[in-house]
């Protein structure tokens, strides 16, 4: 009872205490970027180099999770207690969209090194029509799906086509519609992060009723290559696209794949300071501890499953691995692709070509 | 179990606060407790289920107070109890309200509360049936949404023409934000703040909602310098629980709606009140609503506790918000070690996490209503001081309330927006206006555009694929996605469910015709 009545009050004074550190989240609680920032925060305080500093989550939903980050950009950057947390979805908006925001202005503390798998329902030949969740996130699996179902060959604008005729992909579904969609059969096809994967698909694939189609595999910071996912071994999209067709992808529509599923997945979630931050150092060592105190590792893999830690400099150096795999037939190719086939307002940005 | 029985107590006491408090609810109420509450998890995480499930509960009946008393729901789930609950409250009969939407909310509550833990282990072989099996699927929400849609008939007031005008704003509200196809802004005017979350219409519903409720009663009540009633009696508290009583089957339709509403994903809690009063107001066919009809209070509040109970079996379940507070219970279940997914058996073969979660959401409803039942004459004294004096206090609180629903965005953007809409609403109000028939068609229209795209795209009716639709319109339709349209199992005349809602949406539109215009109310 008594010990009840110490943590509620500790509880209190810890909760109107000034943070020492903010995570800024661009999500609302309960949604997915939020939940692992959550769950980060409080493993990153336990870290030495942290000195018993506090982290409080600020929330900042808003514009498809471009407002958080843009208001960080602005002007919340500048202060340095602050550190941005973005996903995937931040990295393909940046590509394809006119936001605010810039990774050229910050420094990488750390991120996760993840992956997105794609599961479909048993049996179904997607030569022979397939459906899939639509959304901005989820171009990579549409360039995936096209290129899959048409084999080697063909040009930007022939596989538009291709899409066209034997896609059906569904607009309008949130998250969890999404998988409640896929479950009864509804929908054909359906992506997941990691931990929704866990979470959400495998109960299904243990069920017998769908099965893993392909992953966009690993970012190794070393060759700049993605490769395969030791928690889904032999899925790696290039792996099932040669098992099918015979040969490897290629072509200005796989390079447009590549970019942009890296762009997604290599920092899917991350951490950011601004440029100059005094804090820096001391934040990715923080990160690094965290990342190697197994207590920690334990959780987040029980969450997430088995992925890397990309911490210190590496950090910045995955940044400049992006940047060099934007060139301008793979931008090109990306915004048609996304304007013609999946009816995206995309646009074509010169600018990051020349970055 | 002190432990227990102490985070019940407080649950319900922040619970009945946040919900008494215009605009605030269980939503907001959620949020600004996270920290708190992930930091008490070190203590004992159980007692943040039982915490939780106590402001869930209790917010839903104290929320009544505001909406009776004021003339302002406390939450979206108080909204449809005003427009009856008001004017009895003008009328010197405050208590007598009060005690029938308490009785009625915690009957509900118990009942369907209990049903709801009961359920709970059939649940998933019935949300995951296929549509052809009598399941719900896309094609279903879609058909649902649209009979809670002709409801409008029934919430309309006299003003029929000026009512579907309201109806129709509510529905270019509902589609300001991000178009779901191109993810491109639609109707912002450039304001970033107007794309919303992401997550459907980019207005939010507090704004919205208070603006076009809370102030313009707050504001007309202040011009008019009404004392707006008599003190309740302990008579008056009687003959509420007897008329709730003696109402049971209107409530329990009420309730049964509710349940509904909250059980299926994807449909969002406020729909479930108004179609409760619009069910109200359709079996009285010979009766006046909007004016103070006591049967307007007890239809609307059977539905909303048995909706927030029912809503916790797909949040529960498959980590599948069935409310937009669910949302916040989710995220706060997670971080607290209580994952919820679409395979909870972890979570459900924890016991004691089921035990704090009934006995958190069971006792809380029970608590409230008795500690609302007797504090009824109490608190209904509100209604005898001068307005003046707590005018400022509440307007303080919506506009709290509104600034805080927008986490550390848009806070100033949600109070810019709450101006807007209060404009709106006293143009609303003075000119006779709906809007109720606003609110509905703000509520459905975002839902009912992606629920169409995505009914169009996936199946047919007797043959004749509804991607062939898209063709009208200059689109390409690939053979591919013609052949998965007429795949088996696509025919929504083969969905027993489809089907049969959709022959309920035509009686209800042509019976809602017939009685249309019967509230007195704007």
């Amino acid at each position: 009872m008594r010990k009840v009545l110490l943590g509620i009050i500790a509880a209190l004074l810890t909760t109107t205490a000034v943070a020492d550190i903010t995570f800024m989240v661009p999500q609302k609680p309960g949604q997915g970027t939020s939940a692992w920032a959550e769950i980060v925060a409080k493993e990153f305080q336990k870290a030495p180099a942290m000195k018993g500093e506090k982290i409080i989550i600020s929330y900042n939903p808003g514009a498809r999770d471009m407002a958080g980050f843009n208001k960080f950009h602005k002007t919340e950057r500048f202060k340095d207690d602050v550190v941005m947390v973005s996903h995937g979805g931040n990295g393909i908006s940046y590509v394809q969209e006119n936001v605010k925001y810039d990774y050229n202005e910050y420094s990488s503390v750390c991120h996760q090194n993840l992956n997105i798998i794609v599961a479909k329902h048993k049996g179904v030949d997607e030569n022979d029509g397939i459906s899939h969740v639509a959304g901005s996130g989820m171009v990579p699996e549409g360039i995936a799906i096209a290129l899959m179902i048409g084999g080697p060959g063909w040009t930007t604008e022939e596989y538009i086509i291709i899409f066209k005729e034997h896609v059906t992909w569904i607009n309008g579904l949130s998250g969890s519609e999404r998988h409640l969609a896929f479950t009864r059969g509804e929908v054909l096809a359906t992506r997941a992060n990691p931990a929704q994967y866990k979470s959400k698909v495998q109960p299904l694939i243990d069920e017998g009723k769908v099965e893993t189609w392909m992953h966009h595999g690993v970012l190794n910071i070393e060759t700049g290559k993605s490769e395969d996912d030791i928690n889904y071994p032999g899925y790696r999209f290039e792996d099932v696209y040669e098992a099918k067709w015979g040969q490897a992808p290629s072509g200005d529509l796989y390079d447009a794949y590549t970019m942009i599923h890296t762009w997604r997945d290599s920092i899917q979630k991350a951490l950011w300071v601004n440029k100059g931050n005094p804090n820096t150092d001391r934040l990715r060592l923080a990160c690094k501890q965290m990342s190697m105190n197994p207590e920690s590792v334990a959780i987040l893999e029980k969450k997430i499953g088995k992925y890397s830690w990309v911490t210190g400099t590496d950090g910045d150096k995955t940044v400049e691995i992006l940047k060099g795999m934007i060139t301008e037939p793979a931008l090109k190719a990306l915004v048609k692709f996304n304007t013609e086939a999946l009816g995206l307002a995309s646009v074509y940005k010169e600018d990051l070509i020349t970055k | 179990m002190i432990t227990y029985i102490l985070a019940l107590l407080a649950g319900t006491a922040y619970g009945l606060m946040v919900g008494i408090v215009p605009a605030a609810g269980a939503t907001t109420g959620l949020v600004a407790l996270f920290p708190a509450m992930v930091l008490l998890q070190s203590v004992d995480p159980y007692l943040v289920v039982v915490f939780v499930m106590a402001i869930v509960a209790s917010s839903t009946t104290g929320d009544t107070f505001a909406s009776v008393l004021l003339g302002i729901p406390g939450a979206n789930s108080s909204a449809a109890t005003m427009v009856d609950g008001f004017p009895l409250a003008q009328q010197g009969k405050a208590g007598y309200a009060l005690s029938a939407a308490i009785t009625t909310s915690t009957l509900n509550g118990l009942i369907f509360g209990a049903l709801t833990f009961f359920l709970l282990p059939y649940y998933k072989d019935f949300i995951t049936l296929a549509p052809i099996d009598g399941g719900v699927g896309q094609a279903e929400l879609f058909a649902f949404c649209i009979m809670a849609f002709v409801t409008v008939g029934f919430i309309s007031n006299k003003f029929w023409l000026r009512s579907s005008v309201a109806l129709a704003v509510g529905i270019f509200i509902s589609l300001i934000g991000v178009d779901p196809v191109s993810a491109a802004p639609r109707f912002t005017f450039g304001w970033e703040f107007l794309e919303g979350d992401g997550s459907g219409g980019g207005v939010p519903m507090i704004p919205l909602m208070a603006g076009l409720f809370a102030m313009p009663e707050m504001i007309t009540t202040l011009q008019t310098k009404l004392l707006t009633a008599k003190p309740a009696s302990n008579g008056q508290v009687i003959d509420g629980i007897k008329v709730s009583l003696k109402e049971w089957k209107l409530s329990l339709r009420g309730g049964f709606i509710g349940a509904v509403v909250g059980f299926l994903p994807g449909i969002g809690g406020s729909i479930s009140d108004w179609l409760a009063y619009g069910q109200t107001v359709a079996s009285n066919p010979n009766e006046k609503f909007g004016n103070g009809n006591i049967k307007g209070v007890i239809g609307p509040e059977g539905s909303n506790n048995a909706q927030k109970a029912t809503s916790m079996i797909p949040t529960v379940l498959f980590g599948i918000p069935g409310a937009p507070f669910a949302v916040i219970i989710i995220g706060l279940f997670g971080a607290v070690g209580f994952d919820l997914s679409l395979d909870s058996t972890g979570v459900l073969a924890d016991r004691e996490f089921f035990t704090a979660m009934t006995f958190g959401f069971l006792a809380a409803t029970l608590l409230t209503g008795i500690v609302c039942l007797l504090l009824i004459k109490q608190i209904a004294k509100i209604v005898s001081v001068p307005y003046m004096y707590y005018f400022p206090i509440v307007v303080a609180l919506i506009v709290w309330a509104t600034y805080t629903s927008g986490f550390d965005t848009y806070g100033i953007e949600n109070v810019i927006l709450l101006v807007f809409f209060t404009l709106l609403g006293l143009i609303m109000k003075k000119y006779h206006f709906s809007r109720p028939a606003l609110m509905i068609g703000f509520i459905l229209g975002s839902k009912i555009e992606g629920l169409s795209l995505q009914t169009m795209q996936l199946f047919n009716i007797g043959g004749y694929p509804l991607l062939k639709l898209k063709e009208l319109f200059g689109y390409h339709v690939g053979s591919r996605q013609l052949d998965l349209a007429l795949q088996p199992g696509r025919d929504l005349l083969s969905h027993p469910t489809f089907v049969g809602i959709a022959v309920l949406t035509i009686i209800i539109f042509l019976w809602g015709w017939r009685n249309k215009g019967k509230i007195d109310y704007a």
